[in-house]
């Protein structure tokens, strides 16, 4: 579904998600900082491998997205970063195509973006981090699925039965997302806050000023 | 770290119902006028109940079918024409495969001769006249139909085998990553100097 195949969005939509696309990493762009590439490229080639790792599901496979994890990592940054992989994924691969990378980037990349600006708060606090990978993961794949079935229902397939259909045979990938990110969030919270772009913890301060 | 991971993994795999793949493959064969066909996704899986169009060479719709329990698909041809098979699950994914006009028998009336009735008759009839063993078209086509039955089991392998994600492609797939960061860096490193 969000790797979405040349030919079935019509045109406007396809072009209208390129801009959209485009502007997104442009602004990305902007907001990627140097020291941030190495960061910013290692949770990029997570996303590229992440959708190779299949989970058998009766007689079909599901794979995972890793766009939560994505935004709540990189923030706006992460754009460039899924534009590169989402293109390696369609030539090494065949997931989705090059003309519809843009649309695929919207579907990916906007429910990132949004699940950083709702769960950077929560996993910044290092209670909150398990909660915030929950969310963040089931919202990235839930919106990713959403938005795929509205692509389709732009593009002339009838809403409900497609959004139905996508977001019945994401279910299970919501819950393995959700369940992924929170461990990842989670050990990241415990051993590099500072993944999080987690202010230096009020246990670290006075270490670091006695040391 | 590594076991509530492991043991969430488990718990999805076993409370999860049926879910697609990011893409689904239509294959189809010929034996004599029949094709038969499977659509499936990559790394297990059959699509069930997928509809199937049939287009022929000028894209016009030929016929409609629906995939069986097991993903397959059963379409008699009756033109010697190339077949496009397009399997759309109506979620996003859509598969396509051409079955190529030599794949059929040559007693089908061709795509560009098939004006009508007349033209299907006249090759039907000559048989009819002629001895029926030493028949040259009968007799193409069951070798045909015996080489398509052993050939045909092939083809589907190398279709697989075409499909299956290598490791050199994901390591490519890194090896580009690393390079644009340092390609990013390079760049970024020469400003700072200039």
């Amino acid at each position: 579904m969000v790797h979405m195949v040349e030919g079935i969005a019509s045109l406007p939509v396809v072009a209208g998600c390129t801009v959209l696309a485009a502007a997104g990493v442009g602004y990305g762009l902007t907001r990627l900082a140097p020291e941030d590439m190495p960061r910013t490229a290692v949770v990029g080639a997570a996303f590229f491998v992440a959708s190779l790792l299949h989970v058998p599901i009766g007689p079909s496979s599901a794979h995972l997205l890793a766009n939560g994890l994505m935004g709540l990592l990189l923030g706006w940054a992460c754009l460039p970063a899924m534009a590169v992989a989402l293109l390696l994924q369609a030539v090494f691969f065949g997931f989705g195509g090059v003309t519809t990378l843009g649309l695929n980037l919207v579907m990916i990349g906007a429910p990132a973006v949004i699940a950083y600006y709702l769960f950077r708060g929560a996993a910044r606090r290092g209670t909150g981090a398990w909660a915030a990978g929950l969310g963040a993961g089931a919202l990235g794949v839930g919106l990713a699925a959403t938005l795929a079935a509205c692509v389709l229902a732009l593009s002339g397939e009838a809403f409900l039965p497609a959004a139905k259909l996508v977001l019945a045979a994401h279910l299970p990938v919501i819950v393995a997302e959700a369940l992924v990110t929170a461990a990842a969030i989670g050990l990241l919270a415990r051993v590099k806050p500072d993944a999080l772009g987690r202010a230096p913890a009020p246990a670290a301060t006075p270490a670091e000023g006695a040391a | 770290m590594i076991r509530p991971l492991l043991l969430a993994l488990a718990l999805v795999v076993a409370v999860s119902a049926p879910a697609l793949a990011h893409k689904i493959k239509v294959f189809a064969t010929a034996e004599g006028a029949v094709v038969s066909g499977l659509v499936y996704f990559p790394g297990g899986g059959k699509a069930v109940g997928a509809p199937v169009q049939v287009l022929g060479p000028d894209g016009v719709e030929i016929g409609r079918v629906t995939t069986d329990d097991a993903g397959a698909f059963t379409f008699e041809a009756t033109r010697r024409i190339d077949h496009t098979f397009v399997a759309d699950t109506g979620d996003g994914h859509r598969g396509t495969f051409v079955v190529k006009a030599d794949q059929l028998p040559v007693s089908l009336p061709g795509g560009e001769d098939a004006a009508g009735a007349p033209s299907t008759a006249a090759p039907a009839a000559a048989p009819a006249a002629a001895a029926p063993v030493l028949d040259p078209a009968a007799l193409e086509d069951a070798v045909a139909r015996a080489v398509a039955r052993e050939v045909n089991p092939l083809r589907l392998q190398i279709e697989a085998y075409e499909e299956r994600i290598r490791l050199h492609d994901i390591l490519g797939g890194l090896g580009w990553i690393a390079g644009i960061t340092g390609l990013a860096f390079w760049l970024l490193g020469r400003k700072k100097q200039g």
